[in-house]
């Protein structure tokens, strides 16, 4: 019988033949490595969601059926899920270097799920609290608005490395930060909205100044710095790069940080 | 762009003080500000304990630190008058911000109506193409599918989609607006408190968290007729509900209900959320005779003089469970302890009243969290137009095709607000199937 643990290990498996696919681009340069990778990503986007799947089902046999965005060891997987998602929405516009950036990520969140020791990996029963249909699509969109967050990061990293070696030009990172931008911020959004509308349901208060939305709402606002600076002076390069890094630390914060530092009603996503 | 910038410097030569001030009150610069400084305490406020009391913050910090946390409202940063400033300074930048995106707006309206932009310099600049005058009937084939087209001149028309685009940013900040607005309302006439019921009991209303211990009217009595929870094989609480009834001033039923984990139950502008449970115990005493229970916390007048429990021991030495009891002999507060399974540790006099403990039983309490709220709909207004304004902002643009009949040739021009290369790679096609 093949556990999802089985299947979500070639998915990581393959997120690093990813990774070694690109590294060879990078040093040989030839194209088709590019449409090898391409298909590469989408064969393990594949696996990865036949693994979260599986996993789905094997709660319904253990008698505590729920998908799989319940704890932390979850929402890893669905993070990395996420970013891939996310560069093949945006595959037009996304750099070679931007795609290996977002994969790299992906490996290690997958990697950092199935090895670090303290994450809890069996499947557990549902807390009466996260029973709601609202779970899916709250979770669904805090994700790929993460995962949005992370081109942006990247994509304002390696603004400081422009026009080098395998680095796009300025301009082109400029416009990948800020589709990637509009993606996360209405994602983002989407997530905090249906979160109040769920905590509104379930807890007799749509905004509870918990960490974790006190948190949202800091990230939302960087992201909104971000567009209003874009609307008021046109591109501003440097300063736009500056803050998606901020903007990025502030969404680790969020999803990571607050788990650790910070006691909340959300603490069972630790 | 262009247009809108020259007259805005135009105006920032005239502009006296008021409108200067007016400006600035609408400005991106003071948005920027303002969002930064809520940002900003939000940080603070998430790192600093909030609503505790001052003893735990005098386990947490210096005292002097602790005096500066309650001078700056930091033990309540969210609520401090500071913070509420920040939000009003915010809410009337927005609606300056609306008022003028409105006007500017309702300004392009009517000149993009009337005045077709400069043709044959926009055509070789390459947003435009030249094709052949039979081409007229072709172009409104093609256009009026998903266009809306409008005649301007004898020679002009206009193919035009996705105005409403320019509407995003004002539907988005108007929604901010909205939420606001619910959460003032929630703020003023808004109450959130908690109600703790054994199966039987009733309550007329909940407990303030906020303001410790006062007392909330329902404007009903309920009563929890039920409760039930439920665990996985793991001992995790997999389910927990409570069966209530509303009841008026003399007893009748109004409504019954169910309430649950993420469905609350609403009745007369008030709702109750199930949020927790617990056990507690409650004990009966024979007091000279008579048979009473008393929950924890709770005092009979029963006897010669008034008595709770104040403490219970599941096991006291070797002797089973027992519980102290307090009571006051004149100025003096005294304390017994009643041993359940003790024959000669089970009655005791109080004051002359023959008082003995008969039972000690546990039972399960559900936890309401209870809250009145006439801001939400609003709110949750405010979060649908929010992701309406969104999706038209980001996600849709307003296109306009100009079509010139130049006699021999036409020419047809394009103009978008956002997202220029593929509404470039749109007029090629065009221009790529006319040809």
């Amino acid at each position: 019988m093949i556990t999802h643990h089985a299947i979500l290990g070639v998915a990581t498996i393959l997120y690093l033949a990813l990774f070694f696919l690109y590294i060879l681009y990078f040093s040989v340069g030839k194209k088709g490595i590019l449409t090898v990778a391409w298909y590469c990503l989408l064969a393990t986007f594949a696996v990865q969601t036949a693994g979260i799947g599986l996993r789905w089902v094997e709660s319904y046999r253990l008698g505590i059926g729920h998908a799989p965005l319940s704890n932390f060891y979850e929402s890893l997987i669905v993070f990395s899920w996420s970013i891939s998602l996310l560069v093949m929405i945006m595959r037009k516009r996304l750099y070679p270097v931007i795609t290996f950036a977002a994969g790299a990520a992906s490996l290690g969140l997958m990697a950092y799920a199935s090895l670090f020791p303290g994450v809890e990996r069996g499947i557990q029963p549902l807390i009466p609290a996260l029973q709601s249909n609202w779970l899916h699509v709250h979770v669904i969109t805090c994700f790929l608005a993460y995962a949005a967050f992370l081109v942006s990061f990247v994509a304002g990293g390696l603004y400081f490395l422009r026009s080098r070696w395998i680095v796009p030009a300025g301009h082109t990172l400029e416009d990948i930060n800020y589709r990637s931008i509009i993606i996360g911020f209405s994602m983002l959004t989407s997530g905090i909205l249906t979160g109040a509308v769920w905590a509104h349901y379930a807890w007799g208060s749509y905004w509870s100044w918990d960490p974790k939305e006190t948190w949202s709402l800091i990230t939302w606002i960087v992201y909104a710095l971000i567009l209003h600076l874009r609307f008021a002076g046109g591109r501003k390069g440097r300063l736009t790069a500056v803050l998606s890094i901020i903007g990025f630390a502030s969404v680790v914060m969020t999803y990571f940080g607050v788990n650790f530092f910070l006691t909340g009603l959300h603490s069972y996503a630790t | 762009m262009t247009a809108t910038k020259s007259n805005r410097e135009k105006e920032t030569r005239q502009a006296s003080r008021p409108t200067s001030f007016f400006r600035f009150l609408g400005s991106v610069r003071l948005a920027i500000g303002v969002l930064s400084l809520i940002a900003a305490t939000s940080i603070v406020g998430s790192a600093i304990k909030q609503g505790g009391t001052e003893e735990e913050y005098l386990g947490l910090y210096p005292e002097k630190t602790y005096h500066l946390i309650k001078l700056l409202g930091l033990d309540d940063t969210y609520h401090s008058p500071w913070f509420y400033f920040l939000l009003g300074l915010f809410a009337i930048n927005l609606v300056v911000c609306i008022v003028k995106r409105i006007k500017i707006l309702a300004g392009e309206k009517g000149r993009g109506a009337k005045a077709p932009p400069d043709v044959r310099a926009l055509v070789a600049a390459g947003s435009g193409f030249t094709v052949r005058a039979e081409s007229l009937g072709e172009i409104s084939r093609r256009l009026t599918g998903s266009y809306r087209k409008k005649e301007i001149s004898e020679t002009t028309t206009l193919y035009e989609k996705g105005f409403l685009s320019r509407y995003g940013v004002v539907v988005i900040h108007a929604s901010v607006l909205v939420v606001l607005l619910g959460g003032l309302v929630g703020l003023i006439g808004g109450a959130r408190g908690f109600i703790m019921l054994r199966v039987g009991e009733t309550a007329w209303s909940a407990v303030s968290r906020e303001r410790a211990g006062t007392p909330i009217p329902l404007g009903f009595t309920v009563r929890c007729k039920d409760f039930k929870v439920a665990f996985y094989p793991g001992g995790q609480p997999k389910e927990y509900a409570s069966e209530i009834e509303v009841l008026d001033g003399a007893g009748r039923v109004l409504k019954e209900g169910r309430i649950r984990v993420n469905e609350p139950f609403s009745y007369g502008g008030v709702r109750l959320y199930q949020s927790s449970y617990g056990r507690s115990n409650s004990y009966t005493f024979l007091v000279d005779g008579k048979t009473i229970v008393l929950g924890e916390q709770e005092v009979t007048r029963e006897g010669k003089a008034p008595f709770m429990v104040v403490r219970h021991a599941p096991q006291v030495h070797d002797f089973g469970p027992g519980v102290m009891v307090a009571y006051m002999d004149g100025e003096d507060p005294k304390t017994l302890w009643f041993l359940s399974d003790v024959e000669r540790m089970r009655t005791h006099l109080i004051k002359g009243s023959r008082v003995s403990l008969e039972k000690i039983s546990g039972e399960y309490y559900t936890g309401l969290e209870m809250s009145r709220d006439h801001g939400v709909p609003a709110v949750l207004l405010g979060f649908g137009l929010m992701l309406a304004g969104l999706y038209i902002n980001f996600f849709t643009f307003h296109r306009r095709i100009y079509v010139v009949n130049e006699g021999a040739v036409i020419n047809v021009v394009g103009i978008a607000s956002r997202n220029k290369e593929g509404f470039l790679e749109e007029l090629g096609k065009l221009a790529k199937d006319l040809a």
